[in-house]
């Protein structure tokens, strides 16, 4: 008798723990995140190298569908927009694709006289991924003069709820503390409209243009982990490349990304 | 011995104070008893880490708050502040109307809820990690409700683009209602402004004031912090030009010279605010054009929340019984069309809906309030006209999770029979049973037509086979439909409900909003309310009771004269 209660209590405990098992895998399957060095200090980087490559898409890139325009057609609608979660270009290049050094604790200061701007342009947001320094402005522009609403999905910061009327041209936005990203950007009025941020902790950060194409310059020469994060891709931080980079020299990195 | 008395005073007065004040903003240090009442009571819905994720969450909307990010709807606290915690006390005790969110002054004690703003304060650090306390909204500068300051927010709500979600007249439908998400991505309906009753956080113009310039943290609604105001750090004046000058197709080169100063001005002011927002010391200076440009911001939003309050009416209508009961109005020859101004006369009956939970599917998120109506009858016909609020003109959606076609209706529910007297037994209100009802169900994509149905119960409802004459006609104008229906009072169906002047005849409703998921017995709808058509005091009455009173004086004086007769004959 007392076997029995003991196996139903073993069996009962096993289930807790697979239970949990599953409740914690289910968690992981969230929006796929960037991952930051725990600190980084800003130095005078002399002689440093350089890392580039292209980033090419493989797989059936799917027809490309305009988003229906439900208002302020005269503005938003003057030209067909389309989803901007995956672009791919000739020779299947890879658009908007950061690619960034996961685990650099040292190196260059931020560029000041970059522009930290996204345009809400014919009711699109340009850039579809922008990087923001923690500490540094990201500056709405509306260029439409018609209302639109800022809304940027952060979670670590506070989450930024701001209308921004059709005489605001310029709205920059209180900075940031800690590093987090991408959080989306999305514009409540015009639900089609959408946008990633990432607010970053050191300037090791590119994204890929119409070509693919990203470069990291004057890194330190040393080895470092790089890592990539794409929209409909995912990331690679769990399994990142490994480069390294000597003093003045070039490595090159492409990378080629399926759909997650 | 008297400095000693008034030292003794004044000790004893510095912990009165002191024991109101902790009472009035500050909750005990969270307790064993905190964590208690609020796993006992709270958890169901917030969940025991209070991730807004507990067992009954996930039937609801708006969903419980999470309260692991810091972010509350309700507070008198100004953008991006925690809230108070006299904030989350009267939360507590209030309830957030229009939500699942039940008031708890009857359930908890004053000090059970103090406990339980203590605890769930444990569940985000900021709250802890806060140096000063959250910067409170200023209501001083209120400006009295008047017609001229309703006009002025009435330009501003256009111009600030409240309009864009909640609509023309503030039905909550405006074109972009329909895709907005909160923090969480949960689908976030903007208020109907016309009903302030379903204000989570009450409709006092000092609330609405308050929620415009804080915002609703965690919601769509946007905060408008000063800089959101189009023309920030500029007079009245300066602002209405700069937006004059905007709205020119071309300027001259003159003007593009000053629309570049004001711009200047302007993007100054904000540079300053954002400066204060992330931390920095202001220079006299710079306080001075801050304080100036907030005080325009707080009097433009004064404005807009006069206008706003004008929106509603003062109080929620009472529900359509006792004195409220829908009557009927007689009235001689042709019936009003729906157009016709007879209606605007009638006072509306409040028939309060409430989501159908008795049977799967259920809705326990209505998001239609009530429907009103109005009823004029002559000696052979009766005309309603059924009016509600709906944020979205849904004909034809599909239902991603059943495949079904989701649709805007209404149904008119009526017994088969009147029952005879008031004890007599009704049909079960959802849709009959044993006894059955009569039904007449309008559709939003065939507008203009009403069907009939008998009903045995809520899956057991039939098209009446004989369609008799009704007429019908349907609108949806500005999150509003109207739906107008006439009929015969008697007709040859022994199906259909036969009316007759002076009796009281249950009735009841059914909605179902299309784009709240609304499909079959998901819906919301009444229990038996009754209405009447108003008996015409009969104009017989100018001729029976003076015949009568006559003949009784008449049978007096006979009565007089029969006795005085007797007697002189007895004497």
């Amino acid at each position: 008798m007392k076997s029995y209660l003991l196996a139903s209590l073993a069996i009962l405990l096993a289930c807790c723990f697979v239970g949990t098992a599953f409740a914690a895998d289910s968690g992981s399957g969230e929006m796929e995140m960037l991952v930051f060095p725990e600190a980084y200090k800003a130095m005078k980087v002399n002689n440093g190298g350089t890392i580039s490559g292209v980033v090419k898409f493989e797989g059936d890139v799917p027809e490309k569908a305009a988003l229906e325009i439900t208002k302020d057609e005269k503005v938003c609608g003057a030209d067909p927009k389309f989803d901007e979660s995956l672009v791919v270009g000739e020779g299947n290049a890879l658009k908007n694709t950061i690619v960034y050094l996961i685990d650099i604790s040292a190196g260059k200061d931020f560029d000041e006289k970059a522009k930290t701007e996204i345009d809400q342009k014919g009711c699109k947001f340009t850039p579809h991924v922008q990087i923001v320094p923690v500490g540094a402005r990201l500056t709405m522009l509306n260029s439409d003069k018609i209302m639109h609403n800022v809304h940027i999905f952060s979670k670590i910061n506070k989450p930024v709820n701001k209308a921004q009327p059709k005489a605001r041209r310029k709205m920059p936005l209180k900075a940031v503390k800690k590093a987090e990203g991408p959080v989306e950007v999305k514009c409540d009025v015009h639900g089609w409209m959408s946008a990633w941020v990432s607010y970053v902790p050191h300037p090791y950060f590119a994204v890929t243009n119409e070509k693919g194409e990203f470069t990291l310059e004057d890194v330190p020469a040393g080895e470092y982990k790089l890592g990539y994060w794409h929209e409909a891709c995912g990331t690679n931080s769990k399994a990142p490349v490994a480069v390294t980079v000597e003093a003045g020299g070039t490595v090159t990195q492409d990378f080629t990304l399926k759909m997650k | 011995m008297r400095i000693r008395t008034i030292a003794l005073l004044l000790i004893l007065f510095g912990m009165l104070v002191g024991f109101n004040f902790a009472h009035a903003q500050n909750a005990p240090e969270a307790s064993e008893k905190g964590k208690q009442v609020y796993e006992n009571s709270c958890a169901h819905c917030h969940g025991i880490e209070g991730r807004g994720d507990g067992s009954a969450a996930e039937n609801l909307l708006p969903k419980p708050r999470d309260f692991t990010r810091g972010l509350y709807k309700i507070r008198s606290t100004e953008t991006g502040q925690l809230p108070t915690d006299q904030d989350l006390f009267d939360i507590i005790t209030e309830g957030m109307p229009g939500s699942s969110m039940p008031p708890w002054d009857t359930a908890l004690s004053a000090n059970d809820r103090w406990e339980v703003v203590a605890y769930i304060k444990t569940f985000y650090d900021g709250f802890k990690e806060a140096e000063t306390p959250p910067k409170q909204i200023n209501l001083s500068g209120k400006v009295p409700y008047a017609e001229q300051s309703v006009e002025t927010g009435k330009a501003l709500y256009t111009e600030l683009g409240c309009v864009e979600c909640h609509g023309d007249v503030g039905r909550g439908d405006g074109t972009s209602a329909p895709d907005l998400t909160d923090e969480w991505g949960f689908q976030s309906w903007p208020a109907n402004l016309t009903q302030g009753w379903n204000f989570r956080g009450g409709s006092d113009t000092e609330d609405i004031f308050k929620r415009f310039i804080g915002g609703l943290a965690g919601s769509a609604m946007p905060a408008f912090e000063g800089d959101s105001f189009p023309g920030f750090g500029l007079t009245a004046e300066e602002s209405s030009r700069m937006i004059e000058l905007d709205n020119k197709d071309e300027m001259t080169e003159a003007e593009e010279e000053e629309s570049a100063q004001l711009y200047e001005k302007y993007d100054a002011a904000v540079d300053i605010a954002v400066n204060l927002a992330e931390g920095t010391e202001l220079s006299a200076e710079e306080k001075q054009i801050y304080d100036d440009a907030m005080s325009v911001v707080y009097e433009k939003s004064w404005h807009l929340a006069n206008y706003v309050k004008s929106l509603m009416p003062e109080k929620r209508p009472e529900p359509a019984i006792g004195n409220n009961v829908l009557r009927s109005q007689y009235i001689q020859g042709e019936l009003p069309e729906m157009d016709d101004a007879a209606w605007e006369t009638l006072e509306a009956s409040y028939f309060p809906l409430v989501g159908q939970v008795v049977i799967e599917p259920r809705q326990f998120n209505p998001t239609i309030d009530a429907v009103n109506v109005k009823s004029y009858y002559n000696d052979t016909e009766v005309a309603f006209l059924f009016i509600w609020d709906d944020r979205t003109h849904t004909t034809d959606e599909t239902d991603e999770e059943t495949g079904k076609t989701l649709e805007d209706a209404l149904a008119i529910q009526f017994p088969v029979k009147v029952p005879q007297g008031p004890t007599a037994p009704k049909p079960y209100f959802l849709w009959g049973g044993r006894l059955p009802v009569y039904l007449w169900h309008w559709k939003a994509s065939a507008p203009d037509q009403v069907t009939e149905l008998t009903a045995k119960g809520i899956n057991n409802a039939g098209v009446q086979e004989a369609q008799g004459e009704l007429q019908a006609q349907g609108t949806y104008t500005n999150g509003q439909y109207k739906l107008w229906v006439k009929r015969a009072l008697k007709t040859d169906d022994k199906k259909d409900l036969q009316l007759e002047s002076g009796v009281f005849v249950p009735i009841a409703f059914s909605a179902w909003d299309g784009a709240n998921g609304d499909v079959d017995t998901k819906r919301v709808m009444t229990s038996w309310y009754t209405f009447v058509l108003e008996p015409v005091p009969s104009s017989k009455r100018f001729i029976y009771p003076p015949l009568i009173a006559l003949l009784s004086v008449g049978f007096l004086f006979g009565l007089r004269a029969f006795v005085q007769r007797r007697n002189s004959e007895e004497a």
